[in-house]
């Protein structure tokens, strides 16, 4: 639990030491992951790549901090998040972490605009004006100025993953994670989300992106593999 | 950096208004559940005030700062009240108008049959005094009364007896004697029965006082009525009456002093204790309503946990969720507190509108419902409320 801090350089966004969990408190357990260690360096486009049930999906939660049930010690931009109160990371993750899904999660019922600007709204500090207009601009850089008003279920897949993806960049996130961002897309429009990770790489984001698709993770500038819930290259 | 909470709170306010947008059918039930409850409880306080301003009318109506005595007639050696204590009475400040009553029986004959009748012998005050109503025709005139005219004024059930044989303007038989009819009366209230049995009521004819004191052998005075000036001088009334009869008898305690008080402070205690069982039974709705709301809040957390995931997964705290939902059970409540407030105010205000009577509305009892109902739908919302704000996020997204 108490691993001596690392160097933490500003320029390691994410610094993981011995980090492990293990799903279901008695009786049947699985040992999702089994002592990670791995650093991310700012500006980084990094792919996770594995199996099936390796333990990638589990990791990014983690990275996320939308589980925070594990053993070990993690670091996000310096600082140690083990161990914080639920206040505490969930204003982290407003500011820190942009989620992108394989299955998009945006909330059917409101518009892709409404959608954009939740995380700037949880963040309570900006007016609602403010917020719109900035998720319009995200939404805009991601071609949707045309789409603002339209539900998710009345867009292209391309176009709703677009929308998670800007709603995602709203808060300017230090970390771009994505778990399968292309699983549920044809070649095509996944080619066409891998440009826009390109793309946000070259403009300086830092991005994790999880896959168990070689051709995908071939976008990445450097591959963390994970195996048994493990890695070997983590550090780099 | 935070922003105003008032901003926070209009933020949350139009996250819970969507919310309730999405299940508009269900949302309007669980209103119509909430409704009912505080309509219940409004309603039931109209009924019981009521209730209420019914049976202190019944016995105001008796006669306003009324106070009477009368001998119990039940000891041995019996001693009445006679035409001296009355004089005395009459002296007690505080009293404005009295009347003597002497009660005398007669047989009259009606169509051939024998007909026992109660003859009053009393002064024109009576009729003030007691809130008598006229009928028809007039009561005994203060020249009647001082120069013992035969005159008579029949109860209605008497003129009802003597319909088709004589009426007002016609004559009657009593003491061998012929009096003139001037009028019929009824008592301002049918059940001053309530407090007692009236000596005005059945088939009784009244007379003046003098008249009836040259024909009958009767001294003892039945019962005197008195006047109070004002409902805060009866008390003392009382007093002085009680202090005449003390110092005029052997033993005060063979007489009765009475005013309405008494009774009045019993049907009020009587119909709020009635009231407060009757709230107590509509505030059962009320629960029911609130139990509908946890319900519906239930079902609605249930339905949007993978909205709840990402909400949180984007940067939402537990507090902002929690008070979503809150917000979302207190519309429902707040809703149903205003619609139960038309209902519970506004049917009987409309039926009193139609049956021309004065219904008693009493805006504490619709503050206090309305606060009551959504403090209900706040309570019950914080079951389902703290269920979404403490969901796993992973969970919620509906990862496997
Ligand atoms: N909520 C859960 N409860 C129990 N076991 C789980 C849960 N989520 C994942 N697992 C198990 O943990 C292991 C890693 O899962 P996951 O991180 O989803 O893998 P991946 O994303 O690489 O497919 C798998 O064996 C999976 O079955
Ligand atoms: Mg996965």
């Amino acid at each position: 639990m108490t691993a001596p801090a690392p160097e933490a350089t500003p320029a390691r966004v994410i610094r993981m030491a011995n980090v492990a969990k293990t799903y279901g408190r008695n009786g049947a357990n699985v040992a999702a992951l089994r002592g990670i260690d791995l650093a991310i360096r700012e500006g980084e486009f990094v792919a996770i790549m594995g199996r099936s049930g390796s333990g990638k999906s589990t990791l990014l939660h983690i990275i996320g901090l939308i589980d925070t049930e594990y053993e070990g010690s993690y670091w996000l931009d310096g600082r140690l998040v083990s161990g914080r109160t639920a206040e505490e990371l969930a204003t982290l993750r407003n500011r820190t972490i942009g989620f992108v899904f394989q299955t998009f999660l945006l909330l059917p019922q409101m518009t892709i605009l409404e959608n954009a600007e939740l995380p700037a709204l949880y963040a309570r500090d900006r007016s609602p004006q403010e917020c719109r207009a900035i998720a319009r601009a995200r939404l805009e850089e991601m071609g949707l100025g045309h789409r603002l008003d339209h539900k998710p279920g009345e867009l292209s897949i391309g176009q709703r993953q677009r929308a998670a993806i800007a709603r995602a960049l709203v808060n300017r996130p230090r970390v771009l994670l994505a778990d399968e961002p292309t699983g549920a897309l044809d070649s095509r429009t996944a080619d066409e989300i891998l440009d826009i990770f390109a793309r946000l790489h070259r403009d300086g984001a830092t991005i994790v992106m999880v896959t168990h698709d070689p051709d995908v993770a071939a976008a990445a500038e450097r591959i963390i593999h994970v195996r048994d819930g493990q890695t070997s290259d983590g550090l780099v | 950096m935070a922003r105003r909470a008032t901003d926070w709170f209009r933020l949350l306010l139009r996250f819970a208004f969507a919310g309730l947008a999405g299940r508009r059918g269900r949302s309007g039930l669980t209103i119509l559940g909430m409704a009912i409850g505080t309509a219940s409880v409004v309603g039931v306080v109209s009924i019981g005030l009521l209730g209420r301003e019914y049976v202190v009318s019944l016995i105001e109506g008796v006669g306003s700062n009324l106070v009477f005595t009368y001998a119990h007639s039940r000891s041995v050696d019996p001693e009445w009240i006679d035409f001296d204590d009355v004089g005395a009475f009459r002296r007690i400040p505080g009293v404005r108008d009295l009347a003597p009553v002497l009660i005398d029986s007669q047989v009259m004959s009606v169509r051939g049959q024998a007909q026992p009748v109660d003859v009053l012998g009393t002064t024109p005050a009576y009729a003030r005094v007691r809130n008598m109503v006229l009928v028809a025709g007039r009561f005994v005139t203060d020249q009647e009364e001082s120069s013992g005219e035969k005159v008579a004024v029949l109860s209605q059930d008497l003129a009802q007896l003597l319909a088709g044989t004589t009426g007002v303007g016609g004559w009657i038989r009593l003491y061998d004697l012929r009096f003139r009819v001037v009028g019929v009366y009824k008592e301002g209230v049918e059940s001053a029965a309530a407090v007692q049995k009236s000596e005005a009521a059945g088939v009784t004819a009244i007379v003046p006082l003098s008249t009836l004191r040259s024909l009958s052998q009767r001294r003892a005075v039945d019962v005197v009525y008195m006047q109070a000036r004002t409902p805060d001088a009866v008390a003392g009334v009382v007093r002085g009456v009680t202090e005449v009869l003390r110092t005029r008898h052997r033993d005060v305690n063979n007489f009765e002093v009475q005013s309405l008080d008494q009774y009045l402070v019993l049907a009020r205690k009587v119909s709020d204790t009635l009231t407060l069982v009757l709230i107590a039974i509509a505030a059962i709705s009320l629960l029911v309503g609130g139990i509908g709301i946890m319900n519906i809040m239930l079902i609605t957390v249930t339905e949007r946990t993978r909205d709840i995931g990402i909400r949180l997964a984007l940067g939402a705290h537990r507090r902002d969720i929690l008070m979503q939902f809150l917000l979302e059970a207190g519309i429902l409540s707040f809703a149903g507190g205003v619609v139960g407030i038309a209902i519970g105010a506004g049917v009987p205000l409309y039926l009193g509108a139609i049956y021309h009577v004065e219904v008693p509305v009493s805006s504490l009892s619709v503050l206090i419902a309305f606060l009551v109902s959504v403090a209900v739908g706040v309570f019950f919302g914080l079951y389902p409320a703290r269920r979404a704000a403490a969901m796993n996020i992973v969970d919620a997204l509906g990862y496997e």
